[in-house]
């Protein structure tokens, strides 16, 4: 609604603008003291000497930094301490943030003096203060609530990801480094990767074992996890936080404490192959050179034993939240046991867990450690700089960190990123849980 | 030198490079030339006046990055504790820099938070040299220049615009050494396992007794085995492939666009490592032998293996004991373990690469080997309190120190001289060309998947029952051309422009 | 007299399965616990899976030898960072999924796509993006740095607690908007108590990775003293292997004690289910 409103008004408010709106216009915050709104006000100026002194400060030159990437080269040597370019390019796009949020700030500036306008002129009296303050404990209570995360995720979650996607466009990597001064090359990366021979095979094959390996693991232990808690939920399981305590024993082990433990297991000098030689077997290679589908299955056990007890728990708070009543009726009406589960226990947790599902799905997918520890180290035939159970992000890995091409690697997990993240928007906004929201309440 | 997960750090730890983390490399052959006494190397002090002003700073506190052994030996104490006392006047204090001993200047240093001296290994010291993340070193101008041979000081010189500087200082030197068990040689080793009468047991000698007798020993059928070593490990297979001319860069390891795995009859030195995995168990197909060695070498499994001489101390807490359980006391045992426990230099390899061989000529066994030694960073406060330290830690007083404190093999020669037996060996080694220093240039680090995979895949081949890969010389050879292609590739094809 | 043999073989194979899935995974951690008593501290003198000779010196030099190898140093900053960490962590998950699910405003459905969206990225390729941020605000060998950043990337992962909140009645709500509550007595007075099971969800869940993570701690805290288990245990030497068994298990030991505390919460959450229908 907002919205709409503020495009239809964009020729209206400078036109029939008045004096104090105008004033906001020049100086933010002016006509909202003109108002008689002194605290908010003041806040919008504030907003504005802050942002003046950050620029004046540093705001400037970090945004021209943006450009540049700098242009004195560090020498320890000789005593010169230069530019760092990575330091300068993360600094930049903190500035253009800061850019965005003064504009922001100044629209809804505008904006708010040109509402309060519109009321006066209806005859109607500015909004106090405390009022005003009041309003975001409820009716944008929300605004509230949102603030702190997002400011959170921005910095440390957006700001690393737009500084990964933009290091796609520079030669940062190899021996460009710093001190050495980095430079944007424009879609020179993307040419490379597109123009690499090498380069298709392997990302074809690893994305559809990754893909696999996604669907399967999600699957497995989603539907281990869900079941696990149902047969602990049933009415003849007596000491149900007993039972519950065993996989939360699993699930207290740090995940990579486990991934060694089992990697050792497994070796060829693990107990495993221990008892296979002690009954005169030979040692079995379990996650050696050519043990790829028996690593792959290994890989998928050890996963669920890790995963599943999350699960288990999130699935059983969920079930406690399930409508008993609905239930006793359906067992009054003969329901069997899997009937009851097919139409009434299955649809109710698939709606509540379809989030669980997909950040399963996006978990196992990224799942980075599972076959660097139990599997790390190997570059096999057929594979460019890669192993037959790497995941995409293994082979970034390699890529970019291993081997240092920081550039290249932010270009393939630029693309990856693209086409994971189409599947997976796809399907969300496909799923009842996103278009039906309110099914169950 | 090894941790428990120490790969896994290798990687996550991201921001500039990696290093090989437990430290593996090389150097190929032919530093005969590189002696010599007319060459004199590095910028002199002069030239490097701009960063060391000779006149010590006051008052200042240096933060010193040492190895994990030496401070939990007890070692750096002694060291910081000698050096402060000295340098009390100057107000200058020598600290722990309280970090992970493989922690990564080029990481740490530019934003303030890396330590003021560093003592770490060749390849790892190295790379900060294109980031210009340490200072070169006066090292004509150093007391210890003379004492320390030049193979050793090339692995700390390098090539900046222009001029040539020496990076670090050397202290340790790090090679393969053979370990055996004296008590578990034949009986009558002393008639019909010495033919040359030297008191040496042949299989010490020579590989290709060393495989007889293993042999032997499996072919009693008691579980028991001969030479293990998990074959996987770059560090310690890749000696053979450059015994018969194989290298890892070529031009001296400096020249990253020719990489050769594969040169020479380095195929040759492969085979020989295959029929070496005919006589184990699949146990040195990963890193199984590695971790276990130390125990299985004191119950009694394993005669023999091949690792560095750092863990001496972890075999002898092993073997020691064994013997305690077997009823010796304390004393006793310890005294017995050291005796037992044979430390020695690597033996030589038949010139045809057949271990059946009988009586056949005999190369010696090129092994790869490391120098560690301090550094000081380009983001000190106090270079020339640094340089006193290192100047310090260097001399041959500290050096003895940390030889009796840790058993290193000092690259020093009066130290090597005075401390004998193995250290004398490696150092002599190093002397003659047999030790070959792993590379200092970056291009390293994408040396090892490749090469550890091969080397997998070669050990696994001695048990694959069916469809055996690597069933002649030529069949080996075209497995390490693609190692050598794959490191070609890791290094240029993504560099670009390539 | 069939329907209860039914129900007795129903029973009887209940706890089969439970048998088994509690054997599959006690197994593994009893092998750790078991290996953690080891005498020899090497793992290779086992006998197949278990030691041979049992001792409790390896959990006395765990807590005493703590020259190299500062366990309980570790044990304190890592409790610190993640009791921290899941307190504010907890806290601003619990309202942003509230929020997602209870408000309509525009920008939502947005905000939903690109959480999720955000969260195929690659997440080790912006460590040193991370690490730069950090290095600028002066928060390296901060173990306030970490908590921040555990903190401010909660909120990623509410989907999953805002799929629970979809399931709470909006009618409850209504009525008491209706009765004159504000939106934050709404949430606190009413939804906070029926929420209690996701809560203590969360609250572990958010405990638990910064309890377990190595990453960033080995990424941003550099001193050892500030080490955290995590960090601490990968660098322990190649034959100390039963003092990493031991660290591992009494890693594993808060988050045992913090389970048993919070089950009841956990489990009982709805049992006042009248809110339904």
């Amino acid at each position: 609604m907002k919205r709409g409103n503020r495009k239809n008004t964009v020729h209206d408010v400078l036109k029939r603008a008045g004096r104090n709106v105008k004033l906001s216009m020049c100086v933010m915050g002016l006509g909202q003291m003109l108002y008689g709104q002194i605290g908010k006000g003041l806040c919008y100026f504030a907003v504005l000497v802050m942002a003046v002194i950050y620029f004046v400060h540093r705001g400037f030159k970090d945004l021209a930094g943006l450009f540049t990437l700098g242009t004195q080269e560090a020498d320890t040597w000789l005593g010169i301490e230069g530019d760092n370019s990575v330091v300068m390019l993360l600094m930049g796009i903190l500035s253009a943030i800061a850019v965005l949020f003064l504009v922001y700030c100044y629209l809804s500036n505008i904006k708010d003096a040109y509402e309060t306008q519109k009321l006066c002129e209806r005859g109607g009296r500015p909004m106090g203060f405390r009022e005003e303050l009041k309003q975001f404990l409820d009716r944008k209570f929300y605004k509230t609530v949102l603030l702190l995360p997002i400011l959170g995720v921005c910095v440390f979650n957006i700001l690393p990801i737009v500084f990964m996607i933009l290091i796609a466009f520079t030669n940062y990597g190899g021996s460009t480094v710093p001190p050495k001064l980095v430079d944007w090359v424009g879609i020179d990366n993307f040419v490379q990767v597109a123009t690499l021979s090498q380069f298709a095979p392997t990302f074809i094959r690893i994305l559809g074992w990754n893909l696999m390996w996604a669907l399967i693991s999600t699957a497995v232990n989603y539907f281990a996890g869900l079941g696990l808690a149902l047969l602990l939920n049933k009415d003849c399981v007596k000491g149900k936080a007993f039972w519950r305590a065993f996989p939360m024993l699993a699930y207290a082990v740090p995940g990579f404490i486990t991934l060694l433990g089992f990697k050792f297991m497994f070796s060829y000098g693990g107990p495993v192959n221990q008892i296979i030689t002690g009954m005169g077997h030979r040692a079995v290679g379990f996650l050696d050179i050519d043990a790829k589908w028996m690593a792959r299955i290994i890989g998928f056990t050890i996963n669920a034993w890790i995963s599943v007890p999350s699960i288990m728990l999130l699935a059983t708070g969920i079930l406690s939240n399930r409508d008993a009543s609905q239930m006793e009726s359906a067992k009054i009406d003969g329901a069997s046991a899997f009937q009851q589960f097919r139409h009434i226990t299955l649809p109710f947790v698939l709606f509540s867990t379809t989030p669980v599902l997909i950040s399963q799905f996006i978990g196992n997918f990224n799942n980075f450690g599972i076959f660097f520890f139990l599997r790390g180290g190997l570059y096999i035939d057929g594979y460019f700089l890669a192993s037959d159970t790497d995941l995409l992000i293994n082979w970034l890995y390699n890529l970019s960190i291993n081997n240092n091409y920081y550039n290249v690697g932010a270009t393939i997990s630029l693309v990856i990123f693209i086409i994971t993240s189409l599947i997976s928007l796809l399907i969300y906004t496909n799923s009842t849980s996103y278009r039906e929201e309110d099914t169950f309440r | 030198m090894k941790k428990i997960g120490s790969m896994i750090l290798a990687g996550i730890l991201i921001v500039g490079m990696m290093s090989g983390c437990g430290g593996t490399g090389t150097e190929q052959s032919a530093p005969e030339t590189v002696d010599g006494d007319a060459k004199e190397i590095g910028a002199d002090a002069a030239e490097l006046k701009g960063i060391y002003s000779g006149e010590l700073e006051r008052g200042v506190t240096i933060r010193v990055l040492e190895n994990d052994t030496a401070i939990s030996e007890g070692y750096f104490q002694e060291l910081i504790d000698a050096f402060n006392e000295k340098y009390a006047e100057y107000g200058i204090v020598a600290v722990d820099a309280n970090m992970d001993q493989y922690s990564n200047l080029a990481d740490d240093g530019p934003y303030g938070y890396g330590p003021d001296v560093l003592y770490q290994a060749n390849d790892v010291l190295m790379k900060y040299v294109e980031g210009k993340h340490i200072y070169p070193i006066p090292a004509q101008s150093m007391s210890c220049y003379d004492m320390i041979p030049q193979a050793a000081w090339d692995a700390y010189r390098a090539d900046v615009d222009g001029t040539e500087y020496i990076m670090g200082v050397p202290v340790n030197i790090q090679s393969s050494m053979l370990f055996y068990r004296k008590d578990m040689l034949p009986d009558n080793w002393e008639t019909e396992w010495d033919k040359n009468g030297n008191q040496i047991p042949d299989m010490a000698e020579s590989w290709n007794d060393m495989y007889r007798y293993s042999k032997e020993i499996v072919d009693r059928g008691e579980g028991k085995f001969g030479y293990m070593r998990s074959l996987y490990d770059v560090y310690f297979s890749s000696g053979f492939l450059f015994s018969y001319g194989g290298y890892v860069f070529g031009d001296n390891n400096t020249d990253a666009t020719d990489i050769g795995f594969a040169a020479g009859d380095a195929a040759v030195g492969a085979n020989v490592i295959l029929q070496q995995a005919e006589l184990m168990n699949e146990d040195c197909i990963d890193d199984s032998v590695t971790v276990s060695a130390y125990s299985k070498l004191a119950d009694g499994t394993y005669f023999a293996t091949m690792t560095t001489p750092d863990v001496t101390s972890l075999f002898l807490r092993e073997l020691t004991n064994v013997y305690e359980k077997e009823g010796l006391s304390a004393e006793e045992a310890e005294k017995k373990a050291e005796e037992n426990l044979v430390v020695t230099q690597v033996p030589k390899l038949p010139a045809s690469g057949d271990l059946t061989e009988e009586n056949p000529e005999l190369i010696p066994l090129k092994t790869m080997g490391g120098v560690n030694g301090y550094a000081i960073s380009a983001y000190t406060k106090a270079p020339n309190a640094c340089l006193a330290f290192v100047e310090f830690a260097t001399d041959y007083e500290m050096v003895m120190k940390r030889h009796e404190y840790l058993g290193i093999v000092p690259a020093r020669s009066d130290a090597a001289q005075a401390a004998g037996g193995i250290s004398e060996i490696i150092y002599r080694n190093l002397d003659q060309g047999d030790i070959v220093i792993m590379p200092s240039i970056r291009e390293i680090e994408q040396v090892w998947t490749p090469a550890q995979t091969f080397f997998q895949d070669l050990a696994k081949d001695a048990f694959r029952t069916t469809d055996k890969k690597y069933t002649s010389i030529d069949l080996i050879k075209e497995g390490l051309e693609s190692v050598d292609q794959q490191i070609y590739d890791a290094i240029h094809t993504l560099a670009g422009g390539q | 007299m069939k329907r209860k043999t039914a129900r007795m073989i129903d029973t009887a194979l209940t706890h089969l399965i439970l048998i088994a899935v509690c054997f599959i995974f006690l197994f593994p951690c009893l092998w750790l616990i078991l290996a953690s008593f080891s005498k020899s501290g090497s793992i290779y003198s086992f006998k197949g899976f278990f030691p041979q000779e049992y001792s409790l010196d390896t959990f006395r030099n765990l807590f005493t030898d703590t020259e190299m190898y500062n366990y309980p140093q570790w044990f304190r900053n890592t409790l610190f960072i993640a009791v921290m960490s899941c307190l504010l962590g907890s806290f601003l998950v619990i309202l942003t999924a509230y929020t997602m699910s209870r408000f309509q405003f525009s920008g939502r459905k947005m905000i939903m796509k690109t959480t999720l969206v955000l969260g195929m990225f690659p997440s080790f390729m912006g460590m040193i993006a991370v690490y730069i941020i950090m290095t600028q605000f002066g928060l390296i060998n901060k173990m306030w740095g970490l908590i921040l950043i555990y903190s401010a990337n909660a909120p990623m992962g509410y989907l999953t607690q805002k799929g629970f909140f979809d399931t709470i009645p909006i009618s409850i709500d209504e009525a008491a908007r209706i009765d004159g509550a504000t939106n934050l007595q709404v949430f606190y007075k009413i939804n906070l108590p029926l929420s209690l099971p996701i809560i203590v969800y969360t609250a572990l869940t958010s405990f638990v990775f910064p309890w377990s993570d190595f990453i960033l701690p080995k990424l941003l805290l550099k001193e050892k003293d500030l080490y955290t288990v995590a960090v601490g245990l990968m660098n322990l030497g190649e034959t100390e292997f039963s003092r990493f068994a031991a660290g591992s298990v009494f890693i594993a030991v808060p988050i045992v004690i913090l389970y048993f505390c919070l089950m009841k919460f956990f489990v009982n959450g709805m049992t006042f289910g009248a809110v339904k229908g």
